[in-house]
């Protein structure tokens, strides 16, 4: 049986069954858990929120495990925030999940640099009509 | 026994740099007193690919959150608009997107062309000569021939190219029939010197590993030091010293780590940025207009969310596209003063999720449709407002709070002024406007940026009247000798752009008079 982290993260981000994998399936807790403390107040908000957990949270089903943490939101918002934030940096720096984001998105998978990207120069011939108007600016009097 | 020096320098930023550069000559010794320390950006975090981590931690705009030795605390629990700002060599420049315009002439004149705020005590031809040489030491890109704007000289570099998402909105733009125009970047589009030229990598606020994109400490300290400018970084300055009566700066005293130090200097420039210069000034200098009719930009965000696969995290992310249609007055809107919409590129996979200039993506069921939903599909707009000068936005100091230092805790009161809000208002219709004739399927709005307090203006407003202004025209602190002020607290106006080229041309335009000055004992009136 998964333990109350895993289930969380999968809860938060629970992919979808065709394309984008569970967070907590993923094996992103001990990830997550290195975010949590690297967030302000993040170790604290993350023990907040396990501990508002019900003991049947394993046994219920997507629906009725967001409504559990929806409630958890509006009873602790800052400490929500910071545990979603420390869910969404463990997972999309997660490089499985980068992989996935390339296969979906065509976003290259790897860091902006030193690569960068080629974009075409620029085409002055692309401002005729704004070159066509008068001045647009006032003088000094 | 205690160290002296001609002139020393707080702030080793963008304009405490440019004011180095211009004032330093031979036999001068110009120290500069940096209370960061140095960022290598030949290492910076884009190199890495969780480099979006880094947004969060040690170059998070707010010094609060960031935390970092050399960050002092900010008061911001009475402001719209919390403080975005970086204490390093180089200062907020290493942090920033380099978006590089110019104010326009009628900036310098609000008095006289809309009966509000004041004139500058000099124009936009006296700051000309110092935005041409200070685009030449930076690096910038750009086109000559905007409408919008006076002529300029040929940029030193082309422009920065265009992407899908910008080549959408220049076709919006130009269904509406309304200006717009690559923006001036101080980054290279071509590589100069030891510079790279641009790869377009886009996250240029966590450093630039190519030195394409330009910050003063790339742009000036070599320059700066071969002139014989001293730079002392992780040196925070703790106080001024005063001759006997107040009425003249004699030195500073400031930590590095080797304890507490004095400097006795001939003059002493403050280029810190306004919640700095309240921090070592509040209680010595009072003047009635010191501290008050604080300008921010107040900065709404607009989404464009386009069906196609955009891929628009591609380009600097600041730095591309500008429509100035509505930067001079027209009455008619019901607000005076204009602003600027600027092109923001998409965000990294991570930002995205988090919410990049708006509301963080639900999570739960919805969140992986929503990712994809918006990952390089979007291209934002800010609304950057021209903000006028009103007296109860201030930057004030604590009465009990101190840091580290001894030094009182800064507080900035601000709230968006009635006119600021209607142009606001106005501005965020015409970004949608121009989304939808971009072709956005989708418009989210984020009303007012609350990380937006990166320009913080006009609390030591220069007039060559010393009842009206704190400063004279070259930055010169009335009723105190030999203490100046030369960044972006000494404007007058906030103009709808972005102050770094104004408040860099002004150092210069002050450096250079200081140094002509000392020459000949005298500053050119």
């Amino acid at each position: 049986m998964s333990n109350p982290l895993t289930l969380l993260l999968d809860t938060l981000l629970p992919g979808d069954a065709a394309r984008w994998p569970a967070a907590g399936a993923q094996g992103l807790a001990p990830r997550m858990q290195d975010q949590a403390r690297d967030l302000p107040g993040g170790n604290a908000a993350l023990r907040a929120v396990l501990d508002h957990l019900p003991d049947d949270f394993a046994a219920r089903d997507q629906m009725a495990r967001e409504a559990v943490l929806r409630g958890i939101e509006t009873a602790l918002p800052h400490a929500f925030d910071t545990v979603v934030t420390a869910a969404y940096n463990a997972y999309y720096t997660d490089p499985a999940i980068r992989d996935v984001v390339a296969a979906r998105t065509g976003f290259a998978n790897h860091p902006p640099q030193p690569q960068g990207f080629e974009l075409p120069p620029f085409d002055a011939a692309r401002l005729a009509q704004v070159r066509a108007r008068p001045p647009l600016w006032r003088p000094e009097r | 026994m205690t160290e002296t020096a001609d002139i020393a320098i707080v702030g080793a930023g963008a304009a405490g740099l440019a004011f180095a550069f211009a004032v330093a000559e031979p036999g001068l010794k110009v120290v500069v007193l940096e209370a960061g320390g140095f960022v290598d950006q030949r290492q910076a975090p884009s190199l890495s690919a969780d480099w979006e981590l880094a947004l969060q931690g040690a170059f998070n705009a707010n010094p609060n959150i960031r935390k970092a030795p050399a960050d002092y605390p900010v008061d911001d629990s009475q402001s719209a608009i919390r403080p975005a700002i970086f204490s390093a060599v180089g200062g907020s420049t290493i942090r920033w997107g380099a978006h590089f315009p110019r104010m326009r002439p009628s900036d310098f004149r609000r008095r006289s062309l809309d009966n509000v705020a004041a004139d500058w005590p000099l124009s936009y031809g006296d700051l000309e000569p110092w935005y041409d040489l200070n685009d030449r030491m930076m690096g910038v890109s750009g086109l000559a021939g905007d409408p919008a704007n006076p002529p300029r000289t040929e940029r030193p570099c082309p422009p920065l190219p265009m992407c899908p998402a910008t080549e959408r909105l220049a076709a919006g733009f130009d269904r509406l029939g309304w200006h717009w125009w690559p923006s001036d970047a101080a980054i290279l589009s071509r590589a100069r010197d030891d510079r790279a030229g641009c790869n377009n990598c886009g996250p240029c606020g966590v450093g630039c590993p190519r030195h394409a994109r330009a910050s003063a400490d790339i742009a000036y300290l070599d320059a700066a030091r071969a002139k014989g400018v001293q730079l002392r970084a992780n040196a925070v300055v703790t106080g001024l010293s005063f001759s006997s009566g107040g009425h003249a700066v004699t030195g500073l005293r400031y930590v590095d780590r080797h304890g507490s130090q004095q400097l006795s200097c001939g003059a002493v420039v403050l280029a810190g940025n306004a919640l700095g210069n309240a921090r070592l000034l509040g209680g010595a200098l009072d003047h009635p207009r010191f501290g008050r009719g604080l300008m921010l930009h107040p900065t709404a965000i607009v989404t464009g969310i386009f069906d196609d696969a955009l891929q628009s995290w591609r380009g600097p992310f600041a730095a591309s596209i500008v429509s100035q249609e509505f930067c001079e007055t027209d009455p008619a809107r019901g607000f005076t003063g204009g602003f600027q919409l600027q092109a923001l590129r998409g965000q990294g996979p991570l930002t995205t999720a988090l919410g990049g200039y708006g509301l963080r993506l639900p999570w739960g069921e919805a969140h992986a449709a929503a990712f994809e939903d918006r990952f390089g599909r979007t291209l934002s707009l800010t609304v950057t407002c021209d903000d006028l000068p009103e007296e109860a936005n201030r930057i004030a100091l604590h009465d009990t709070d101190r840091d580290r230092h001894g030094l009182h805790v800064p507080r900035m009161i601000y709230r968006t002024g009635e006119n600021s809000q209607r142009m606001l208002d106005f501005g965020i219709d015409r970004a949608r406007e121009a989304l939808h004739a971009a072709g956005a399927r989708r418009i989210d709005v984020n009303p007012l940026t609350r990380n937006a307090g990166f320009h913080l203006m006009g609390t030591a407003r220069m007039s060559a009247d010393a009842t009206q202004g704190v400063t004279d025209p070259y930055g010169r602190v009335y009723g105190i000798d030999c203490l100046s002020i030369v960044d972006a607290s000494v404007f007058v106006t906030a103009a709808a752009v972005n102050p770094t080229p104004t408040l860099q041309a002004i150092a210069l335009r002050a450096g250079d008079a200081m140094r002509k000055g000392r020459a000949q004992d005298k500053i050119p009136a």
